[in-house]
């Protein structure tokens, strides 16, 4: 494509690679156009979405009841960001981070219901065994959950982004089943949620988080080594590259792709185990548990943002831990309507898409030598014609 | 028992419009996983509108505007930018969830107009989605631009240079696919179940996409799926029909998802290729970039 503007020309030019800090770039000034395109909600309900912002940035960062909060939603939005990058990696869609954040979840509260925590928030409960069974079958339940697409689309090319889809929903009902109208998991007063977790089963605490962020930052850790540094790691990024060509050197396709979604589904799970069974104040499965599914979405946007990077998926976490808890804080106080958050989600997705790949194409000016040449050329035949 | 059917036919309805649009468009190549998130932007503005208008009419017509402008996004991200498609149709999904919440949340509730009339005793949108099956059907096997735009799905680079406009047939499958999409989720909103909540269509566009690659990309089959996922859906509302007492409701509400997957399997076995396969358009989901 090209326009002409006077003697230079501008060409729009499609690269053919992206080097790092030029998709960098991209990500980060879709993060900063969605928060302008979103500040502008703010204006539609009569507020100054500077003041706004200044707000929610005191709320969710530099308070002494909002920092925990976002930093308990960050690890959430974090370990889901890692269900997405693992299989991404291979070039698999896991878009079923609801349903393994659930499966994670009735997994760990399974544990603890065996172990009598239904008949009083007092139960006499070893946590010292029963903690880190929750946990464990917690990442189990997820990576099991997760395992099933995987397998499929290893085994039998099935679409892993239906399957994930239709299995969200089947834990969805399954959620309702356990805790709703005298279901297992019922709590003990309140219709539709869950029971509270007894005191000896909750996690303990350090420096005012519980002990699931310390861990989230050693499996960070964990999980780049292994995408970096392990034979396992490299054969994931070599199929993400070409499944083709990974096919041909050996790699096995159907091992493969159920790995990468049994780990990205134990990260999912222990999301789950985190959220609903780790942050004061929750210790049970809510009414409001779906907005929490829903919510694990931030997991993708994040894990495009950091271009699948775990470590850099971790200051965007932050960045989105802070903007939902700093929102629902501002809902409150300036009565704006629910899901500011989600609106942001929306957003960010469509201008990180729009960004990544605008920022494959560049404009080239270019100045042209006024086209002289062509008419003496056909002044010189005129002179030249009398010889005809 | 006929209250059961004339209901999932009506659901039947959203089920294959959707569907319907989805298949034109990947027959020319492009695949909109999005769908979910076009019904939901589609039908949550085609809700407001109806609701503030008090006209069903100008729901209806916001929502096909609706649905064509998104699948002209889609369009342009795909066939212009030539971006991966999944990607973009994942934007188009969340950005369709994203938005209608913090949208649509003012309006929770019915809608509150009187209900539509029924034609002869059938759901009118069944009987349109009828009509738009065999419309949709003659067009792609019996007309010239039909034979074109499965041309351009299958082929694109021979498509050109045989002279087939391939670019603009994308931009056209899109748009029209995108208007019929967003018809279902008026249909849906309007008609189906016109009471507004968050996320109020619980999975219904992705029910929709896996409904095309069940029909092996045939607008009849189309069809039969979606009368069958109706029977399903409603079969799974109201289990106590057919088997009375037994499991709770809500883990009925799991089976159509679960039946899903199950057919995506079954679908997706050797045997079953061998057999029925090589329907799938050959160049689905792939940019194409033409050579200048």
């Amino acid at each position: 494509m090209r326009v002409n503007v006077g003697n230079t020309t501008i060409r729009i030019e499609r690269r053919s690679t992206l080097r790092w800090w030029q998709s960098a770039v991209a990500s980060v000034l879709a993060v900063v156009v969605s928060l302008v395109l979103v500040g502008f909600a703010f204006l539609h309900v009569g507020a100054s979405p500077v003041a706004v912002y200044r707000e929610i940035i005191q709320y969710a960062f530099l308070s002494q009841y909002g920092l925990p909060q976002t930093i308990n939603r960050a690890v959430f939005i974090l370990l889901c960001a890692y269900a997405f990058i693992v299989p991404i990696r291979a070039g698999l869609w896991n878009i079923g981070m609801p349903g393994q954040v659930y499966a994670g979840m009735l997994a760990a509260f399974s544990v603890a219901y065996a172990f009598g925590a239904k008949t009083s928030v007092n139960a006499p409960i070893p946590g010292v065994i029963v903690i880190p069974l929750m946990v464990l079958g917690a990442m189990a339940g997820g990576a099991l959950y997760g395992a099933i697409p995987g397998l499929l689309r290893g085994k039998l090319q099935v679409n892993e982004i239906v399957t994930t889809m239709m299995l969200n929903s089947v834990m969805l009902w399954l959620v309702a089943h356990m805790i709703r109208e005298g279901g297992p998991f019922m709590g003990r007063t309140a219709e539709g949620e869950g029971f509270s977790l007894p005191l000896a089963a909750r996690m303990p605490q350090l420096w005012n988080l519980p002990l699931t962020v310390y861990a989230t930052l050693v499996l960070a850790v964990f999980l780049s080594i292994v995408l970096a540094k392990t034979t396992i790691g490299y054969q994931i990024r070599a199929f993400g590259a070409s499944p083709a060509a990974a096919r041909y050197a050996g790699i096995r396709e159907g091992f493969l792709c159920t790995f990468v979604f049994l780990l990205g589904g134990l990260f999912a799970g222990f999301a789950g185990y985190h959220y609903f069974a780790a942050v004061p104040g929750v210790y049970k499965i809510p009414k409001s548990y779906n907005d929490f599914g829903d919510f694990s979405f931030y997991g993708l946007i994040t894990g495009l943002i950091a271009q699948n990077n775990p470590i850099a998926a971790i200051p965007v976490a932050l960045l989105f831990g802070g903007v939902a808890s700093g929102a629902r804080f501002m809902q409150g106080k300036l009565r704006l309507a629910f899901g500011i958050d989600y609106a942001l989600l929306g957003v960010l997705m469509l201008v990180i898409v729009a960004f990544q790949a605008l920022a494959h194409y560049r404009l080239a000016l270019e100045h042209r030598v006024p086209a002289a040449v062509p008419q003496r050329e056909i002044g010189e035949s005129r002179v030249e014609s009398p010889h005809h | 028992m006929s209250n059961l059917l004339t209901i999932s036919l009506a659901a039947a309805a959203v089920f294959a419009i959707a569907a319907l649009g989805e298949l034109l468009e990947q027959r020319a190549g492009i695949l909109n996983v999005g769908l979910e998130g076009v019904m939901l932007l589609s039908g949550t503005f085609g809700f407001i509108v109806a609701k503030t208008t008090g006209h069903y009419l100008w729901g209806f017509l916001v929502a096909l505007a609706i649905g064509a402008l998104v699948g002209l996004i889609h369009g342009f991200f795909s066939i212009t930018l030539g971006s991966n498609q999944v990607v973009n149709g994942m934007a188009i999904w969340i950005f369709g969830f994203g938005l209608t919440t913090y949208v649509g949340y003012p309006y929770t509730g019915p809608l509150g107009l009187k209900q539509f009339p029924n034609l002869l005793g059938l759901p009118p949108f069944f009987i349109l989605a009828l009509v738009l099956a065999g419309a949709i059907w003659f067009l792609l096997y019996r007309t010239h631009i039909g034979l074109q735009l499965r041309s351009v799905g299958e082929n694109p680079a021979v498509a050109e240079s045989s002279g087939i406009a391939v670019i603009r047939l994308r931009y056209l499958a899109a748009v029209l696919a995108g208007a019929l999409v967003g018809l279902a989720g008026g249909v849906y909103s309007l008609i189906y179940n016109p009471v507004w909540s968050y996320n109020y269509l619980q999975g219904w566009g992705f029910i929709a996409l896996a409904l095309v690659f069940f029909s092996l990309w045939n607008p009849l089959l189309v069809l039969l799926g979606a009368v069958l996922f109706g029977v399903l859906w409603q079969l799974s509302l109201y289990p106590e029909l057919l088997f009375p007492n037994f499991f709770s409701r809500y883990l009925w509400r799991a089976v159509p998802f679960l039946i899903t997957v199950v057919v995506f399997v079954v679908m997706s076995t050797r045997w079953f290729s061998l057999r029925w396969g090589a329907a799938k358009p050959h160049a689905l989901g792939l940019p194409y970039q033409r050579e200048s």
